[in-house]
């Protein structure tokens, strides 16, 4: 090929190269630009009120200060926001000892052939369908807790705050939490067994002739040395906790303008409200519910964002779901 | 015995009690919907089309991989060719500017991925629910795993080799098309494989660019298509047993798929 050519060649692989940059400046402008008109109206209401109700759609609009809205609509975000910090944190407070534990125990005591097993066997995990978890949560996570894990939970555990109180048809925070903790799972584990098994194996084993037992040599030596990619690993799987939609939509109980009573009671978060409450804003004709959910959109990528990058920046940034890079893939 | 070997003994049992006790949880899970699925799956359902209560799923499986499909001839390319500009060209401050907004791309939740689908692709384009939009969607949150693994497989291309090929006089775009290209060839499937068995499970980037349909979509656009996760999300909140046989049949179908298409990706040789 011509100089000419190669020339040209390289100038359009350097505009594909420009695909993902432009892909996410389109999705914060278009999500920003729709967000605007809720941002006029709702102001800081839109964080402080939980009380979402979409309108009365068949009633002519009214006009409130000058903007079209539907008869009585409200737009609060606050039980959606709560919803998803509370499942995402509760999802993180179950993974990270597991993790934790897993990945010390595979790399202090298993053989490399079984540690390998193991992990990938974690990483199936990533591999199951959002939507998979939602019906197996459906169909025989809820019955268990709702008949037996809730209510001696209840009974036994009543003394901690929001531990006790009447148990739902085990579709609540409890469940949802809990489907989020296996899905952050594996990108916790696999991040944390890389971590770990890079860790310095003259340090490890000099622990282990000065005479540390293994488990000394993981809790005082490994985990304190590891303490900022520990933390960062947590930061990515709050960041897939966070975003997480049908799982969450299928066994949160899906609750609407209501507070959650105990860690029993049906929740909403974000992602799940607005894969619910979408279909109905194409109702609306004065366009205000697709302008609220665009904002509720722009607010939880935002929160995501924030996580994940933190993750990121600490163990390095091109991880893909669980698949880290080098051996697993 | 003494307290610290004590502690070490029982971490290691409390370790290995938790490593069985999430084994039997994926086994459950897994197992429970094999289970269902296969009590739930009827020959008929994958001959005839359907609606979620009444008929097969053929709409669904048929949809579910031309959605797929789009997807990949969407993002295989881009990937593929920004993976050899940044390997090839790009000059590292460049290549971090890219890679952080391909890590910022995979963090965006699906949900939200799916309403700039609806947004810009549905509505702004004029796609209507389509096969174009709900693959074009899909194929946005497959790049970046194209990218990222193209991108490993190109640099892992040993120097000699590349050497050898400019000593012989190899031009910057033979390097790469006879080169490059066909040594990655391996990650570049392997990758697109891993891209196919995510975008097969997706569901809330479809809930609103693709749509349902009770039969094939007839055209790329304002065409609505079926898909298996809709199936499942759909049937099993519906009261009649059949919905529910339909929603597992379909879970089974997935669950099979999706880990043969990664049981297939561990065995390419890379």
């Amino acid at each position: 090929m011509p100089r000419r050519e190669e020339k040209i060649f390289k100038f359009f692989t350097f505009l594909i190269s420009l695909a993902p940059v432009v892909l996410v400046v389109l999705l914060f402008s278009f999500l920003l630009y729709y967000s605007i008109p809720s941002i006029r109206y709702n102001g800081l209401r839109f964080f402080t009120t939980y009380y979402w109700y979409p309108g009365q759609v068949y009633l002519p609009p009214v006009n409130v200060n000058g903007i079209l809205v539907p008869y009585g609509s409200s737009f609060g975000i606050l039980l959606f926001l709560f919803g998803t910090l509370i499942t995402s944190l509760l999802a993180l407070l179950i993974a990270f000892p597991i993790s934790i534990i897993i990945s010390l125990i595979v790399n202090l005591y298993i053989n490399d052939k079984l540690r390998k097993i193991i992990i990938s066997l974690i990483e199936l995990f990533a591999a199951i369908p959002s939507v998979v978890y939602g019906l197996w949560g459906i169909v025989y996570l809820e019955p268990i807790l709702s008949n037996y894990i809730e209510p001696l939970m209840s009974k036994y555990l009543g003394f901690i705050p929001f531990f006790s109180g009447p148990i739902y048809s085990g579709a609540g925070i409890l469940a949802s939490s809990l489907v989020l903790s296996l899905m952050i799972l594996p990108i916790m584990t696999s991040v944390l067994n890389g971590s770990i098994s890079n860790f310095s194996t003259p340090v490890k084993e000099g622990a282990i002739a000065l005479g540390a037992t293994r488990y000394e040599v993981g809790r005082m030596i490994i985990l304190r040395g590891l303490k900022i990619q520990i933390f960062g690993a947590s930061m990515l799987g709050l960041g897939r906790a966070l975003g997480e939609t049908m799982a969450v939509l299928m066994v949160s109980g899906s609750a609407f303008n209501i507070m959650p009573s105990n860690i029993y009671s049906p929740i909403n978060t974000m992602a799940a409200a607005l894969a619910t409450l979408l279909d109905s804003a194409f109702m609306d004709s004065t366009g205000m519910n697709l302008y609220a959910l665009s904002e509720l959109g722009l607010v939880l990528v935002l929160i995501t964002l924030i996580a994940s990058i933190i993750g990121r920046l600490i163990v390095g940034i091109g991880i893909i779901r669980g698949y880290t890079r080098g051996e697993e893939l | 015995m003494s307290i610290r070997i004590l502690k070490d003994l029982s971490f290691r049992i409390i370790g290995y009690a938790i490593i069985i006790f999430i084994m039997i949880i994926l086994i459950y899970i897994v197992g429970g919907i094999v289970f269902n699925g296969v009590l739930s799956i009827r020959p008929s359902m994958l001959i005839e089309n359907g609606d979620t209560t009444s008929g097969g799923l053929l709409n669904a499986i048929v949809g579910t991989w031309m959605l797929v499909g789009t997807g990949i001839l969407f993002s295989v390319p881009l990937g593929v060719f920004a993976a050899v500009f940044i390997v090839e060209y790009g000059w590292m401050r460049y290549n971090q500017i890219i890679r952080i907004f391909t890590d910022i791309l995979t963090s965006i939740p699906s949900i939200v991925l799916g309403l700039f689908g609806y947004l810009f692709l549905v509505i702004q384009l004029g796609f209507g629910y389509s096969l174009l939009a709900g693959g074009i969607t899909l194929g946005i949150m497959m790049l970046p795993y194209i990218l990222r693994i193209t991108e490993i497989s190109l640099s892992e291309v040993p120097r000699s080799v590349r050497e050898a090929a400019i000593s012989l006089g190899a031009r910057r775009t033979d390097l790469i098309f006879r080169v490059m290209l066909p040594y990655a060839k391996n990650g570049i499937i392997t990758s697109t494989i891993l891209a196919m068995s995510i975008g097969a499970g997706e569901t809330a980037q479809l809930l609103y660019t693709a749509g349902w349909n009770n039969s094939l979509p007839v055209s790329f656009i304002k065409s609505q298509v079926a898909y298996l996760t809709y199936v499942i999300w759909a049937g099993i909140n519906q009261p009649s047993l059949y919905s529910h046989q339909l929603a597992f049949a379909s879970a089974f179908i997935l669950i099979v798929s999706v880990f043969s298409l990664i049981f297939i990706s561990k065995f390419i040789k890379r």
